[in-house]
């Protein structure tokens, strides 16, 4: 039991991540019909952003920095991919963010090199919690993603720009007609996912370093994230996070104890946490209506 | 009584023989060090045919085609030393190498009608990220189950020559002429086959895929069969590849494909243009080319005055490629190549106008 809750509390971590990065998607994709395969790149820019930052200034500020930077790039992003070319298909849209995502991967390369990176966490040691051990870091993760979503939420709803952004949801013709631009919507919407995404690795990456290569599995697990909700709902999305960090997390955990796998278990975190991530979206799936 | 034109579908095709020919008789011609890039070239083309028909056809993009690749290599490998470890130095452990090359497309395929079925009845993102996700999956596979397919560490040693009829195609040393002559062989029948394809009664329902999936489901069309249909088609010509690669190399190790191979075949198709069966072939020879350019510049100690870091190639490589695809999908969504051919055709006529 205990080594459950211990699997439990790591897994609500990481999938609170990846949830800011399923709900990243979730926005952008309902604004502007695009699937956002930068997505993980902006998690990992966010991470190598504050490594860097932490050495030099205060946590906090460093932490704040990075975001902003990160929001600016996913402006930019939202710009090429939206902004200067009208009407290009969804299908030629996830093919330019995958071209984006591979730059700033090459880019992320040239700048940090080939290794983890990681900053100490400002927290000295666990906290016992009944036997189970909870790294401060996780639950500052945890309760920053859930203020993070909240914040969202109500600035979607309470906002005039929260306003545009739904309207451009529900429909893009309907919102450029009362006089919504809904370019300059789609690039709020960028800078606001991207720095979502910057957040939650912010706060990881004393628990997860991040690599210039990580991108790609942010990216599945938060595009799994979103789709657990169809692509349509913040909620849902955030809920798919959770889920898929628990699965993950508990799958790595006794995967030992599965017969056949034994030693090797370990090596395949990866892989099954992408099974889960399939079987989650071929579930949903089922749910999706054709456009 | 006045001769008749020949129609442009006999030209063409009497085109495409010729230049199939010719691509076969280049084989014969080339030292062995311009032969491999050759022969990889002819490889990737087969790759890039079958995706461009399914991105370009189906709308439907795959972003785990390297993962095909190699399987096929990985399932002809290990079908030819043999499945159980501990039983490989034996010489009659595996199977005939030329049954392995015919049982790597059909495995790779049944693969793909697995995945296919749930997913292609969705829109284009669910395939691409969890064909993206086959890719890792086969990955980390590849890692763990080490001692059945060799790891990284020693990697598997596919040493055996294939062999039809008693011709030899591949040697102890790798690759042969006659090996790469198949390929580009095989690279005309692809060809030939996605433009049987696309002109056949299965070629007009998908181009009414492509046009507007519901209007050829009110048609009577079975829009998720044909798709699938692709898929499977595309996967297993992906599969054929990657087998023909393994004997080629002689050696798998997972470093040879990595995500990014997956992605490359993106680029190529991107290039050629979107459904373009000939651009496709373009496409692949133009990338490959450059891919190997770029590892070369990237390899070099220093470059105008600059020192390169180790990492270099990748860089080069990876960023080139992703400055490509941004820029062919924004300004030229039909492809560069095809782009290019307008572009001369309108700056001749301006020359005759004048």
């Amino acid at each position: 039991m205990r080594e459950f809750l211990q699997l439990v509390v790591v897994g609500v971590s990481t999938g609170s991540a990846y949830a800011l990065v399923g709900i990243g998607m979730v926005l952008i994709f309902r604004t502007t019909g695009i699937v956002n395969f930068a997505q993980g790149s902006f998690a990992v820019l966010g991470g190598l952003f504050m490594v860097e930052l932490v050495d030099d200034i205060h946590g906090l500020l460093a932490g704040l920095v990075a975001v902003v930077l990160v929001a600016l790039v996913g402006s930019l992003v939202g710009f090429v991919a939206v902004g200067f070319r009208h009407r290009t298909t969804p299908l030629a849209s996830l093919i330019i963010t995958l071209g984006i995502a591979l730059l700033i991967t090459s880019l992320n390369l040239l700048a940090f090199g080939d290794r983890p990176h990681t900053y100490p966490t400002i927290f000295d040691r666990a906290w016992d919690v009944g036997g189970v051990l909870v790294q401060p870091q996780y639950v500052l993760v945890v309760g920053v993603t859930l203020v993070a979503a909240l914040l969202l939420t109500l600035g979607l709803q309470r906002t005039i720009a929260g306003q545009a952004l739904v309207a451009c949801a529900d429909s893009r013709r309907a919102a450029e007609l009362v006089g919504i631009d809904v370019r300059a919507v789609a690039v709020v919407a960028f800078a606001v996912s991207a720095g979502l995404s910057a957040l939650g690795w912010v706060l990881l990456t004393p628990v997860d370093p991040v690599n210039y290569d990580s991108d790609v599995r942010i990216a599945i697990n938060g595009f799994a994230a979103a789709a657990f909700g169809g692509l349509a709902s913040i909620r849902l999305a955030y809920v798919g996070g959770l889920v898929l960090g628990i699965a993950q997390q508990l799958v790595v955990g006794y995967a030992d104890k599965i017969p056949g796998l034994g030693q090797q278990a370990r090596q395949y975190e990866l892989a099954a946490a992408l099974v889960i991530m399939l079987v989650l979206i071929g579930w949903r799936a089922r749910h999706e209506v054709h456009e | 009584m006045t001769l008749r034109t020949p129609s442009p579908a006999l030209v063409r095709l009497a085109g495409t023989l010729a230049a199939g020919s010719f691509a076969i008789w280049l084989s014969y011609q080339l030292s062995p060090g311009d032969r491999s890039l050759y022969t990889l070239m002819g490889l990737y083309a087969i790759v890039a045919i079958g995706l461009s028909l399914l991105i370009g056809f189906a709308g439907q993009i795959s972003l785990g085609q390297g993962a095909f690749y190699a399987l096929g290599a990985y399932t002809a490998g290990i079908l030819t030393v043999g499945l159980d470890p501990d039983d490989r130095f034996l010489p009659e452990a595996g199977i005939d190498p030329a049954l392995a090359v015919v049982a790597a497309p059909i495995l790779t395929g049944l693969v793909a009608a697995v995945i296919g079925v749930p997913l292609l009845r969705l829109r284009g993102h669910y395939l691409a990220f969890a064909t993206l996700a086959l890719h890792l999956i086969l990955l980390a596979a590849i890692f763990a189950q080490s001692r059945f397919t060799g790891g990284q560490d020693p990697g598997l040693a596919v040493i055996e020559p294939l062999e039809v009829f008693g011709w030899q195609i591949t040697g102890v040393t790798g690759g042969t002429p006659r090996h790469t002559a198949i390929v580009w062989g095989l690279v005309l029948v692809t060809l030939l086959v996605a433009l049987n394809l696309v002109g056949s009664r299965a070629g007009r329902a998908l181009q009414a895929i492509a046009t507007s999936e519901r209007t050829a489901a009110a048609a009577g069309i079975n829009v998720s069969a044909y798709k699938l249909r692709l898929f499977v088609l595309s996967a297993g010509l992906a599969g054929l590849a990657g087998a023909l690669y393994a004997f080629m190399l002689q050696f798998l190790s997972p470093d040879a494909f990595g995500v990014f191979l997956s992605i490359q075949f993106v680029v190529m198709v991107a290039v050629g243009g979107l459904g373009s069966v000939y651009g496709a072939v373009a496409g692949a020879i133009a990338i490959t080319w450059l891919e190997h350019e770029l590892r070369e510049l990237g390899a070099r100690p220093s470059l105008l005055g600059f020192d390169l870091p180790d990492q270099a190639p990748q860089v080069f490589s990876v960023g080139v490629f992703a400055v490509i695809l941004i820029v062919v999908i924004l300004f030229f969504p039909r492809g560069l190549l095809p782009a290019l051919g307008e572009g001369i055709r309108r700056l001749r006529s301006v020359r005759h106008a004048d």
